[in-house]
């Protein structure tokens, strides 16, 4: 995000130099710019099972506030279009919900969700919010970084990965965590990080979920309370209920 | 972040446009303010009952004509039984509420809020145009802090800005996110691309993709801009407010009469800004009357010329005054063959001191410079309400049903037009439209381009004309190129006819439906007045011409022959065409009457002297009748109000559009209704009578700014900022 | 050249008899017949002294039927200042220039009827930009 509107950014003018603040350092450039990949001209449309899906949205609202479904149709979009939200997805949803393209900018701008530049086939997302980073989640996020040879809010050449950093997935019980595309990986371990990744590179799909063998997030250190066998009913009655 | 209508819904009705109808009520609450009480009408908001109570309450975001975002903090105060300070914009005021303004906790939170604005604001107000005029350095004066806590090492927010076309400046750094500039863009002016990208500390005022803020109304936002962060372009870094002087007057670019504020320095006019006036412009402008005063610099004429061969000689006033006796009598102009043609920017005065004038020469050929102005007018001028907006301008917020005949109104009268926004917004107002389409701020039912479409309407049971039937206030807009218009006399006669039908709603002594849309600033006063031909004279063969600040006039209508005087101010169309060039006044520069399209007389002051040897027009007329051997019988302005007054007394009450009587309307309606016709009607379509929203008169014409904007509005090629890098800094460093 | 404020100043006197404030308003005269020829040359004026001279003689002779001691006392106060600030050359070109060709330009120069006052461009019904 910082990274991509550095990359995109026309190279800045010598005269500038002087100039000693640094750049703000936001999540992305909250302004449009023409490129190539990216411009008003591609077009952009719901394929047909997306259009069924998105007038099913559109018809839970009433037709007045028929905006109301700009996140869902944005998110189908996304997902649509290689998971990023280019400026024609944007104009295709206000078009689509009748409403001024501007509006649909402000959400889309809004919402760290939608990326508003192209991602790697893998969305890399690593949390390092506090519960994560305190089970060492930097770890984490810099063997990703050592494994793919790429920094936070890179892509790598090959256009298979891009990583970035997130804040709380809501997922600290399992921390550290990383999330794939839509799939939670939990519990992780540098070693276990590398296996998922590797696994990626290969076409696999590794299993979601915690890596430690846990099921879900019950206490890793085995049981410490509930431990006997529960009772069954019958047991512990007066006696002449037995 | 605003979440407003859109303007292309769904037509669903009302609600589509995503404003909240409330219901009046009526409901009164008391409250105490600092131990005042004070009763205001329920829903009020609490900083109003402050106000009312008469406490002045720090704000940025904001403002009593926008809706409320409540996202600056400002004006934070203390209710009693609240356990945290309360934004009192955000907050009705309750019915026995308590309200401390003035106490610690009030002020410390302030003071946060105030430290909060400045840690990303920057501390440029030396070179910051709105140094002297600026909120946040006003309130800053006194919850400010003077040291800072703010020790960031990356600095402060940068924010690149943004390119708004040639009137405003943009310099984001100083933003503070008020979103007053985004409230009025989508509520008032309409225009829907102006919003906020991001969140957070990096929220950002734009448009997210490269474009200019077409807008008539687009210089407003520079007054409500409570900091540097939008500035005027064509002002900037011209002079400090403490420098200039005000002059409180009137607007002459359209017919609105949009109250002014002329600021000047020395022999200069630096700006001009809105006054409030409920009853005309609210407290907005548009763009040609903020910005055309540049004009009034450049092709001023300065001195009398007269016409020698091919060329212009200047010449003395004895001079040029008795070469037009000579040229008078030497035309042998008798008559009817002496012609006057009065333009857009001739005021009240001038139009009666020509017309006594030509009078007394023995002619009746009086003439307006619009097409159609040498033949008797379309709509009889003898009622008033045949050619005044009769139902007053605050009454478009009062329609339900609007239909407009050949006009545009958002460049007729832009800021009438935020009016019919407004009521579109807020309220279930439907609008028909017959004539050129035009991109207006609100929907319309498309009726039709022609006469056709007039008599459909009045036929037709369904669409649009069925809901036209049944509201309960409608209201006819005719634009006056309808009545320039081959078929306006025959599309007159039908609506009036439809008027006549539908009386008890349309005329009643409470409503007249039937509103004439003028678009210059003197043409109501010419009518009031009769500044038209009568028949017989519109028949003559002018040879003897005397231009009154007529720009407009087509120059084939003139015969080559006769003798051309031109007076005015500028040396625009009318005064290449003449024999004698007489230098005028213009509008900052004479104290004179102006009639705008309601019939509101309105009195505009001077602000500058007069440059040259230019005078004041009606003394230069008053001059010109006592060289041609008959004086006018006024010496001074007192003398010739007192002439207005036998004229019309409107014209000299002030400030007020006095209504005519349902008796007397409905005769002129009769005049329209029974109007003779042409057999056959032409069948052209109904034009749009501007193409140009910033060129329209000899002032904008000449105007520097009103250029650019032609060059990056109407013909839409790139300006500013995007396209050229090396002036940007330029203009910046 | 210094300015030095007391250079020129008199002591305001309260007269107790004519003929005290006739002996005082008579060296004021002097002064001013005698400063006439370096006025014109301080102020680079292009007129001879004798003008100046008449100038002053005639806002000496407006005043001359004044008796009252008190009003004589600001009188000779005022012209003693008036001549403290010529010659200090307090006063601007123009000021003095001003002061001295007043009566003359206005001779003539009351326009007779409408017409006359609109070619002269002295209209004194002229409506005047608002002061500020």
């Amino acid at each position: 995000m910082a990274f991509r509107c550095m990359r995109l950014r026309p190279l800045l003018p010598a005269r500038r130099a002087f100039s000693t603040s640094r750049a703000a350092r936001s999540d992305a450039l909250f302004v449009h710019r023409d490129t190539p990949y990216n411009n008003s001209k591609i077009p952009f449309e719901f394929d047909e099972a997306n259009t069924k899906i998105a007038k099913e949205v559109v018809a839970h609202y009433p037709p007045q506030y028929k905006k109301a479904a700009v996140i869902p149709l944005l998110d189908l979009a996304q997902r649509q279009n290689k998971g990023w939200t280019s400026i024609s997805v944007m104009n295709y949803v206000a078009k689509f919900l009748d409403m001024p393209p501007m509006r649909v900018y402000e959400v889309a701008t809004f919402y760290t969700m939608f990326n508003r530049e192209p991602i790697g086939k893998h969305f890399v997302q690593v949390c390092t919010t506090t519960p994560c980073m305190l089970c060492n989640a930097y770890d984490i996020l810099s063997t990703v970084k050592e494994h793919l040879k790429i920094g936070v809010g890179e892509t790598t050449p090959d256009g298979l990965f891009t990583l970035v950093e997130v804040e709380c997935q809501g997922a600290c019980s399992n921390a550290p965590m990383l999330v794939v595309g839509d799939d939670f990986y939990e519990d992780l371990t540098p070693e276990s990080t590398k296996k998922i990744l590797d696994a990626f590179k290969k076409g696999q799909k590794p299993k979601p979920g915690p890596q430690s063998g846990r099921h879900t997030s019950e206490n890793s250190a085995g049981l410490t309370a509930l431990t006997s066998k529960p009772y069954g009913p019958g047991e512990h009655c007066q006696p002449e209920f037995k | 972040m605003l979440r407003l209508g859109a303007k292309r819904a769904l037509r669903s009705g009302a609600a589509s446009r995503g404003f909240q109808t409330s219901s009046k009520r009526s409901a009164d609450v008391t409250l105490t303010v600092d131990g005042k009480s004070v009763t205001v009408p329920q829903g009020t908001a609490l900083i109003q009952a402050c106000e009312a109570a008469g406490v002045t309450i720090p704000r940025f975001c904001y403002h009593d004509r926008l809706a409320i975002a409540g996202n600056c903090r400002m004006c934070l105060v203390e209710v009693a039984r609240s356990p945290k300070p309360v934004a009192s914009c955000a907050m009705p005021a309750m019915p026995g509420a308590q309200v401390f303004t003035n106490t610690p906790m009030v002020h410390e939170a302030r003071e946060g809020v105030m430290e909060f604005l400045l840690a990303n604001h920057p501390l440029d107000c030396p070179i910051c145009d709105q140094g002297g005029e600026c909120d946040l350095q006003d309130q800053s004066m006194r919850y400010g802090s003077d040291r800072t806590r703010f020790h960031e090492i990356t600095g402060k927010r940068a924010v690149e800005n943004k390119d708004f076309g040639p009137l405003v400046k943009t310099v984001m750094n100083r933003c503070i996110q008020c979103t007053r500039c985004v409230r009025f863009a989508n509520e008032v002016a309409g225009v829907e691309e102006l919003g906020t990208t991001g969140r957070g500390n990096d929220l950002q005022i734009g448009m997210y993709v490269e474009k200019v803020m077409d807008s008539e109304l687009s210089g407003n936002v520079v007054d409500l801009c409570p900091v540097g962060a939008l500035t005027s372009k064509p002002y900037a870094f011209h002079a400090r407010p403490w420098e200039l002087k005000d002059t409180e007057s009137i607007d002459v670019m359209d017919a609105v009469g949009s109250n002014i504020n002329v600021q000047s320095r020395g022999p200069k006019v630096m700006r001009v800004q809105p006054r409030t006036n409920e009853d005309v412009n609210e407290e907005w402008i548009s763009d040609k009357t903020r910005y055309a005063y540049d004009g009034l610099q450049f092709q001023r004429l300065m001195t009398p010329l007269v016409r020698q061969g091919d060329r212009f000689i200047p010449a003395s006033w004895e001079g040029a005054l008795t070469a037009i006796r000579a040229g008078l009598t030497n035309s042998g102009a008798q008559g009817n063959s002496i012609k006057a043609i009065a333009g857009a920017l001739a005021d009240t005065e001038s139009l009666v001191a020509l017309k006594d004038w030509i009078n007394n020469l023995g002619s009746d050929n009086t003439a307006l410079d619009c097409a159609g102005g040498s033949e008797p007018p379309a709509a009889t001028v003898d009622v008033r309400s045949n050619y005044l907006f009769n139902a007053t301008i605050p009454a478009l917020e009062q329609a339900d049903a609007i239909l407009l005949v050949g006009t545009n109104p958002r460049h007729e009268a832009a800021v009438m037009n935020s009016r019919i926004r407004k009521s579109y917004l807020h309220t279930g107002l439907e609008v028909g439209f017959i004539g050129e389409r035009a991109e207006t701020t609100y929907e319309y039912e498309y009726l039709g381009a022609d006469l056709k479409a007039v008599d459909e309407f009045v036929k037709s049971k369904n669409g649009f004309a069925a809901k036209f039937k049944e509201a309960k206030k409608p209201m006819i807009v005719v634009g006056s190129a309808l009545t320039e218009h081959p078929d306006g006399k025959a599309a007159l006669k039908t609506l009036a006819k439809y008027v006549q039908a539908n009386k008890g709603k349309m005329l009643t002594p409470e409503w007249n439906g039937f509103c004439v849309l003028q678009r210059h600033a003197s043409r109501a006063a010419a009518y009031d007045i009769g500044f038209v031909p009568t028949a017989s004279a519109a028949k003559a063969t002018p040879s003897f011409v005397y231009l009154l600040s007529a720009d407009d006039v087509d120059p084939k209508s003139i015969p080559e022959s006769a003798f051309v005087v031109y007076q005015g101010s500028h040396g625009d169309l009318g005064a290449q065409i003449a024999d004698v060039v007489l230098p005028g006044a213009a509008y900052t520069e004479k104290g004179m009457t102006w009639v705008n399209t309601e019939g509101r007389a309105q009195m505009g002051r001077a602000a500058v002297s007069i440059p040259g040897a230019a005078r004041e027009d009606w003394k230069i007329i008053r001059a010109l009748s006592e060289v041609c051997g008959e004086p006018l019988p006024y010496d001074d302005i007192v003398q010739l109000r007192d002439r207005m007054w036998e004229v019309s007394p409107t014209l000299v009450r002030y400030d007020s559009a006095e209504p005519t009587s349902v008796d007397v309307a409905q005769l002129g309606l009769a005049q329209m209704a029974n109007a003779l016709t042409p057999a056959k009607a032409s069948g052209k379509p109904f034009e749009k009578p501007i193409k140009n929203f910033y060129m329209t008169d000899p002032i904008s014409r000449a105007s520097v700014t009103m250029a650019h904007c032609t060059k990056a509005f109407v013909k839409g090629e790139g300006y500013g900022l995007s396209k050229d890098e090396t002036a940007a800094q330029a203009s910046f460093a | 050249m210094t300015t030095i404020p007391a250079r020129l100043a008199k002591r305001a006197v309260a007269h107790t008899s004519l003929a005290s404030a006739r002996a005082d308003v008579l060296a004021l005269y002097r002064d001013f017949y005698r400063a006439a020829p370096e006025i014109c040359d301080t102020y680079a004026l292009d007129i001879p002294p004798s003008l100046v001279r008449t100038r002053y003689r005639q806002e000496f002779e407006r005043n001359k039927h004044v008796t009252d001691l008190k009003v004589l006392d600001v009188l000779i106060l005022k012209g003693r200042q008036e001549y403290q600030e010529v010659m200090n050359t307090w006063k601007m070109r123009a000021q003095l220039l001003g002061f001295i060709m007043a009566p003359i330009e206005r001779q003539g120069q009351h326009p007779k009827g409408f017409l006359d006052s609109f070619y002269t461009g002295k209209d004194e019904l002229a409506v005047l930009p608002m002061s500020p």
